[in-house]
Formats: structure tokens, sequence, C-alpha cells
């Protein structure tokens, strides 16, 4: 299929005079044809290898890589494609711009090279560069442009020759931060206009949050959870996850019983609480639940009780601007929680709050460990 | 503030501006007054006769000629050389990369004077040792090599500026970001279009630097052109200046001064050209992000073979020449090693040599230069450097210029300057003479070392020693030079080794009562007792070797100074 790439049972292993590394572990991914996928993970999880081998500027010690129809790399096949036979694009973290050429000749270069004919060049770069919002700087020396104009550039150099797949190493990070949110929104909308099919590489969860269709966590090598975005943050069953991807506080719990198919009712340190949870946990587990720090609200002293409510004294207290970040105590437990920072608060006082189920997760005890 | 700062300091800069002139310029300007004068004891009677006869002289063409063919020979053998050797050792798989750093502390070990007596030995068409082995192998009846050509020339020239151009071409290949050469593949370019179009380009300006670096350098070289381009009647410009003060009846240093002063010239222009090209292509270092591992480019099959070529090369540049020198120093004269060889050892080589008092005279005379000499040079060095760096005014930015300005100077040419200069002080004809000479030559060596050890010293650590109440220069003293002196003695070894191996000043300065080794190892050349060259030469590298020693013992102590 077109743009779908697909790595089967991938291992890669570095072999330094000290120690060997394991970078990627027996990893098999298959990414949605014109989507984009995020590879995410804390530094050294292997999301990085993962994608330069895909490029083909890594080779792996075993396992198969194809892009679109076609296996590109497999040690079984004894097939290996060097990087300028995949049709691929890709985005540097430095950005890579040529420093000796012009923006036209960066961005033509990949057409030169498919000797496509003179005037299609001039008029593929020049459409290129006004999408990417860059019309009229083809003669500029692409080093005497800004750090968003460079990465710009590289944009449209990896679309120009309309690969297959496009691949990005981590191409924000070397923005400042206020340039780097405006680029994200911007990528974003060039990707799902163009319905591309990318792969993206980055540490930063809030990127990976906003950018992609798909998010794959990576740790260790392998990758421990996929879904979608919402799947990842609000319904995540794996501990490493659920902390990676934002705060969050993690109360131990044992199940009572069940209310309804996918909500479980649990004993902690709040109270009893209805939580969401995997289907299939017997009454009396011991489970581990997590709530977000923005999950909580603050319940005025007078409404009437309901579901999911507990009381607790504020034992710390920051003013952050958009919120008090307040340490709860509740039940010998404390609890970190994000509250609307125009309520007057202070130090000690007792505060009533509320969770919403969906907003309360228990993990799944197998996947724990 | 900063007014305050510069005005308290001013003594300082205008006595270094001064000092630091008189070394660079004032040979400079008497090289130009000496050659309108009418002769070195009528200086000041105007004459342009001194420029009809230099150039009119029917000699020069073919000297211009010889120099074009030298230096540009030279430049492109060493260039590729140092690119290849730079490209293997930062890039590429190949094995054994320790041997990659003895490479730039080569010079430092033997001396051109050495490096070319030994080759000579080796393939001068006569009795060269290689060539008597070859002939006796195959049954030649001359050759087959010659070193007295300009293709013997080019190859020790070569060979010696081999270091120096990997040194300047390494550090282009360190900072090279990798990822500029993937982003080409990755857009569809094969490995050697990539080497064509992004590789090559980007590292041009870094091999013009380097190019034009060796051009300066054999424009200036001695060692080799006089060594072995005057016994084959190859004349350079440094050897027909050479020949116009030292052959004939009555040295004309008029003539000399009028030719020198296009090589001096061309020298400079050189230099702002390499400087320019350095700054362009440092320019080219866009490396930004925290760096993936670079990748290392697998030779595959050509490993063996281009490192096969490594080796051949390094037994070229040291081992060859510094067994030949050991091996001829036990010897009555050239034989190819055997049996009758063997038999034939002695030391009569080492007590001929330390019987003459002359070369006592010489031995002495090195060493107090090199002690001595690097002590006052690095001691000036600092100081310069320290306004360089820490005082920000228009002074400063003079001292700067001038103390970079003699890195372009040929020592053949600035020695006539300084001849021209000392005539007429007490110096002339001195030790001193020559130490200054050696000094104002070499600041450059000392300053550069130095100006980056200051800049590594943060600004801070200074002000909180005067905020805490110290003078100056006790800050100078408590705060700067423990943080200072390994730079210091490094700087220091590097002085003093090229004081030892100093050629092409004191060719021209030294006279008796002030020999110096390299000369007396070329007159000795000169006269074809290679036993008692190579013999000379070992005492010379052990002199410098010990040297080296010694420095490296001070530097522990230098650097706590509060104990």
């Amino acid at each position: 299929m077109q743009g779908m790439v697909s790595v089967k049972n991938l291992v890669k292993t570095f072999v330094s005079r000290e120690e060997t590394v394991t970078a990627l572990n027996s990893v098999t991914l298959s990414t949605p044809p014109n989507r984009i996928l995020t590879l995410l993970g804390p530094s050294g999880c292997g999301k990085t290898t993962l994608l330069r081998c895909i490029a083909g500027l890594e080779s792996p010690d075993s396992g198969e890589i194809s892009i679109g129809d076609q296996v590109v790399w497999s040690k079984a096949k004894g097939i290996s494609l060097p990087p300028e036979r995949r049709g691929i694009g890709m985005v540097f973290q430095s950005y890579a711009i040529w420093p000796h050429m012009t923006v036209f000749g960066n961005v033509a270069y990949p057409l030169e090279i498919r000797r496509t004919p003179k005037h299609e060049i001039e008029e593929r770069v020049k459409k290129i560069l006004d999408l990417v919002q860059l019309g009229g700087f083809e003669n500029r020396l692409a080093t005497k442009l800004s750090g968003g104009q460079q990465q710009r550039v590289a944009l449209a150099r990896a679309l120009v020759a309309e690969p297959k797949v496009i691949l990005f190493d981590e191409p924000l990070s070397n923005l400042d931060a206020k340039l780097r949110e405006s680029t994200r929104q911007e990528l974003r909308d060039f990707l799902t206009q163009l319905a591309i099919s990318a792969i993206y590489v980055t540490h930063d969860q809030v990127e990976a949050l906003t950018i992609s269709d798909d998010i794959a966590v990576m740790r260790g090598g392998s990758i421990v959870e996929r879904g979608t975005p919402q799947d990842i943050y609000l319904r995540s069953n794996n501990p490493f996850v659920v902390d990676f991807i934002g705060r969050a506080n993690f109360l131990s719990a044992t199940v009572k019983g069940y209310g309804g198919e996918n909500h479980a009712i649990v004993s902690c340190a709040l109270g009893d609480i209805v939580c969401s949870a995997p289907s299939g946990l017997g009454v009396g587990t011991e489970v581990t639940i997590y709530t977000r720090p923005e999950s909580f609200e603050m319940v005025p002293a007078s409404s009437p009780r309901m579901e999911n409510e507990f009381e607790g004294t504020v034992t710390s207290l920051l003013f952050a601007g958009e919120a008090h970040e307040a340490e709860i105590s509740v039940g010998g437990a404390r609890v970190l929680a994000k509250l609307k920072s125009h309520i007057p608060l202070k130090k000690g006082d007792k505060v009533r709050l509320h969770i919403d189920r969906e907003w309360c997760r228990a993990l799944n005890p197998a996947e724990e460990a | 503030m900063l007014n305050h700062r510069s005005s308290r300091r001013f003594p300082l800069v205008a006595f270094l501006i001064i000092i630091v002139s008189a070394l660079t310029i004032g040979p400079v300007v008497m090289l130009v007054i000496g050659s309108f004068s009418e002769g070195i004891g009528a200086i000041g009677k105007f004459t342009t006769g001194k420029y009809v006869a230099a150039y009119t002289d029917p000699s020069l063409p073919k000297t211009l000629l010889n120099t074009i063919v030298f230096t540009l020979g030279t430049a492109c053998f060493s260039t590729a050389l140092g690119g290849l050797l730079a490209y293997l050792s930062v890039r590429t798989d190949i094995p054994f990369k320790g041997l990659f750093r003895v490479l730039p502390i080569v010079p430092m070990m033997i001396p051109h004077v050495l490096f070319a007596a030994a080759w000579i030995a080796l393939i001068n068409p006569t009795n060269g040792m290689l060539n008597l082995f070859l002939r006796n192998l195959f049954g030649f009846s001359r050759g087959p090599f010659n070193i007295y050509s300009l293709a013997g020339m080019i190859f020790l020239e070569g060979m010696l500026d081999l270091p120096v151009t990997y040194l300047v071409i390494s550090p282009a290949m360190y900072s090279f970001d990798t990822t500029l050469e993937e982003a080409s593949r990755v857009s569809g370019a094969s490995n050697l279009y990539t080497l064509r179009r992004i590789t090559l380009p980007i590292l041009k300006p870094a091999f013009l630097a380097t190019f034009t670096l060796a051009i300066i350098r054999s424009l200036a070289a001695f060692a080799v052109p006089s060594m072995v381009g005057m016994p084959g009647r190859i004349h350079v410009l440094t050897t027909h200046v050479y020949r116009i003060i030292s052959v004939g009846w009555s040295p004309d240093y008029g003539r000399a001064a009028a030719i020198g002063l296009i090589v001096l010239a061309a020298s400079i222009i050189l230099v702002y050209l390499y400087r320019h090209l350095i700054a362009e292509s440092s320019q080219y270092v866009t490396v930004t992000g925290k760096g993936y591992r670079p990748i290392v480019v697998e030779l595959g099959r050509a490993r063996r073979p281009l490192f096969i070529l490594c080796v051949v090369l390094f037994c070229f540049l040291v081992v060859i020449p510094l067994a030949t020198l050991v091996y001829m120093s036990f010897l009555p004269y050239s034989m190819v090693p055997s049996a009758r060889a063997v038999s034939m050892m002695s030391l009569r080589n080492w007590r001929t040599v330390l019987a003459n008092s002359v070369i006592i005279r010489a031995l002495k005379n090195s060493t107090f230069l090199a002690v001595i000499g690097a002590t006052l040079g690095i001691l000036l060095s600092i100081f310069v450097a320290y306004v360089i760096v820490k005082v920000k005014s228009r002074g400063s930015a003079l001292i700067e210029s001038l103390s970079f300005l003699s890195f372009s100077f040929p020592g053949m040419i600035i020695g006539v300057g300084f001849m021209w200069f000392l005539v007429r002080t007490p110096l002339y004809a001195t030790i001193w003479g020559l130490l200054v000479a050696y000094v104002g030559t070499y600041l450059p060596y000392g300053v550069r070392p130095l100006r980056s050890a200051f800049m590594q010293i943060d600004e801070e650590l200074e002000e909180s020693a005067r905020v805490f109440g110290a003078s100056f220069l006790r800050a100078l003293k408590d705060i700067v030079v423990p943080l200072l002196a390994p730079g210091v003695v490094s700087a220091w070894i590097l002085m003093a080794c090229m004081f030892i191996r100093e050629l092409s000043v004191s060719v021209v300065l030294s006279r008796p009562g002030t020999e110096v080794l390299t000369v007396e190892i070329m007159k000795l050349a000169n006269d074809g007792l290679w036993g008692q060259v190579a013999a000379l030469g070992i005492i010379m590298i052990g002199l410098s070797t010990a040297l080296v020693l010694v420095a490296n013992m001070l530097r522990v102590p230098l650097s706590h100074v509060d104990q």
C-alpha cells in the first residue's frame, strides 16, 4: 500500500568497547497510510535508531523493513537498499541545510538527482516554497535564514520530490518555545493538507499529542504502547506511559466490584471511587489507579454530595499563573492537583474535590512490572 | 569603567606596541631602507641600483619558475596527502587510529635539516644507500633515484609539510556535520555524488586554506632547497637570496633585500588570503543540534591497502629517516647494510663531532637560545596575549595584527631584514642578536596558543581577585598564572623546539662565535660528512627531547603555586 511502512522483528545492537547496547529489541510496527505516526520516548529508547534504520542510514542486525510494497531491508532475503533508493524524504534535527547552496539549490537538489527537466524543477520548487511561505527567498544563502525558516527549507526539500513517506527526526527541538508552538501547528496543517504518510520522532509529549494521528511510545528498544493521542493520554494501561506522557498521581487500591462493563469501584486513600478499568479484574484484586493533576475540580462546600468526591487539606501551594499547584493530603496519601487560580486558596485550607470517573483509571496489573 | 581600565593599562599597551613593532615591523622597514641603500656600511645613501641589479639578473626567470613549480607541487602533494590522512583518521574505520596522533609531533622530533640529510644519504645519485642497494639488485649502472631534482625537493618538502596540512584539515573534518551528507543520501544521491556535490564543496575553503598555508611554508622553506636544490643547481627564491649574501667575495645585502621584498609581499598577501579562507570555512560549520554519533565510513576492501599506504607514509616520515641517521652515525662512509658494514661500525663520528670546538660552541649556543630565547619569548607572548584577550581597545587590536604579521615572514628574508636592523646596534654578531631575531620571527607561535589559553580563563575569576584587594599584577600572579601554567609550558616547549631546529634566520645571522647546531649540520652536509651529520643530528634530537622532558616536569609545580 502507498506510503505504508512496516517493520518486522527489527533488532539493532551497538557494540562499543565496554558494552553492548540493544537499541532495538525485536520491534514490529506498521504505519497507517497518509497519517502521521509519532515515535515517542525518552532519550536512548531507540526511536531515532528505528527512524534511521527505516531511512537506511543505519543497518539493523536482523528483521525486515518494507516501504509501500517494496522490501527495502531484509536479513533473510539479503536485501539492503541504500537510502537513496528508498524513495523517502527526511527532515533532520539540525535541518542539515547545505551551507554552500541557496534556498533554491537546497530544495531543487532531490529533483536534480532525479533528472527532472529544468523548467519543471523551477515550477515545483516555486510551488513548494510558496506552500511553506518562503516564496521570494530562492536566491538567499540558506544559512543566512532564521531557525524557523531553515526548518521550512528542510521541510520543502523533504517534500519536493513527493516521497512515499517523510521522516522527521525531532525537527522542532532546535526552535525556541514560542516558535515551536506555532511551527507545530503549521506542520500539522501541511501534513494533513497533503495527506502524506509521516513518521515523526520526538521526546516531547505535547508535541507528540498535538501533531500525531497515532503514537507509539517506546522504552528500552521496544514499543510499549500504541494508540491515538487520546488513547495514550487518557486510557493508557501502562504505568511507564502514564508517567512519561504527563504528571500523574498513582494510588494503590483494591477492587470492590464493577459498575458497568468498563468501570470498577475501588477502595483507596480517596475513599470509594468509581474509575475506568480494564475488564475482568476480580473483586479483591490489588491495583494501581492514577489521576492527572488537572482532573480535579473544586466543589463548593454547600453543594450536595455526589459520586467520586473527597475532602482533603492543602499542605503546600504554588501559584503558577494559570493554576494553583496544590498538594492535597487525603486519607494518608498526598495528591497533586491543579486548581483554578482565581479561587483564593491558602495552605491549611480544607477543600472538597471531585474527579470524573473517566479521568481516573485503574492500570492493568498484568502490565505493571 | 572600561575607559578607566584601559587607561590604567595604557602604559603596558603602549610599551608592548613599541616592543612588538620593533620586533616585527622594524626588520621590514630596515629591509625596505636597505634595498634602497648603497651597502650595509652605507645605509641611507639612496640608490635604485640594487633593484636594477636584482631584477635584471639573467638567472632570475629560471629561479622564479622553479619557485612556482616547487611551491605549487609541494602544496598539491602535502594537501592531498594531509586531506587523505585527515579523512581516513576522522571519518573511516581505518585501524590503529592512535598512530595518527603521532603525526603532528613528528616535525618536533625530526628537524628539516636532518630529514633532508637522511633522505640524501638514501637516494642521492652517486652513493645513496637505497640507490646502491637497487643497483646491486637489478644491475643498474646508475640511479635509479635522484634526490637532487625538483621532484626530489617536492617529495621532501611535501612530506615535511604533511603534518601541518593534516593539522589544518582535521578540525574541518571533525566539525563536519554528517547529517549534511545523510540529507543528500535521503534525497536520492549516491555516495559518490554526495561526495562531489556536498562533502567536497563544503570542505573546499578548508582545503584551499591548507593549500595556501602549504604554499606559504614552501615559499619560506630553506633546508630542503639549500641541501637538495643547490647541489642539483635548482635554485628557488630563498636559495637565490642566500647565494647573494653568502657566495662570492662580497655579500650584497641590498640586492638580497630588493629580491626579498617580493617574497615578503607575496607571503603577506597569501597569509591574508589564508585568514580569509579559514574564516569562510568556519562559516560552514553549522552543527547546531546535539550530534548523533557520526557515521563511520566503512572502507571495506579498501581498508587494508589504505592502511598499508598510511604505514608506508609513517615509515617515510619517521622510521626510515631516524633509522638511517642512527645507522650512518656509526659508519665511516655510505654503504648498504652488510656484514662488512657491521664490522666497520665505530664511534669515530661521535668522537670527531664532540672533539670539534666549533660544534661544542654551537651546542652551547643552541641550548642557550632555546632555553633563554623561549623563556623571554614566552614572557613577551604572555603579555601580548593578555592584552589581546583582556584589554579591548584600539591599541590591543593593533598589537594583535602586529603579532600575527610575522607569521607570514619567510625566515630567510626577515633574517636579511634583521641583518640591516642589527648592524646598527651593539647586538650585531652577538648571540643576543640571534635571540632578538628568533623571538621577533617566531612570536606568533608563542602568542597564538597563549591567546586561546587566556580565552578559556573567565574574566570574573580575575575580577573577583581585584575586588578582594589584589593589585593587577598580584591578580595576574595569583589567579591567571596558575591557571595558565599548562598552556604556558606547552607553548614554551613548542618555541624551544622551534629555536633548536631554526635554520633560515640563523643562516643569515650566524657568525663565527655565534654558530648554531642547524647551520653546522648544514655545513657538514655540504662537505659530505654524512656520518658526522648523523651523529650531531642525533645529539640535537636528544637535546630537544631533554628540553621537552624537563619542561614537563616543571608543569606540575607551576600549577600549584600556593602550596
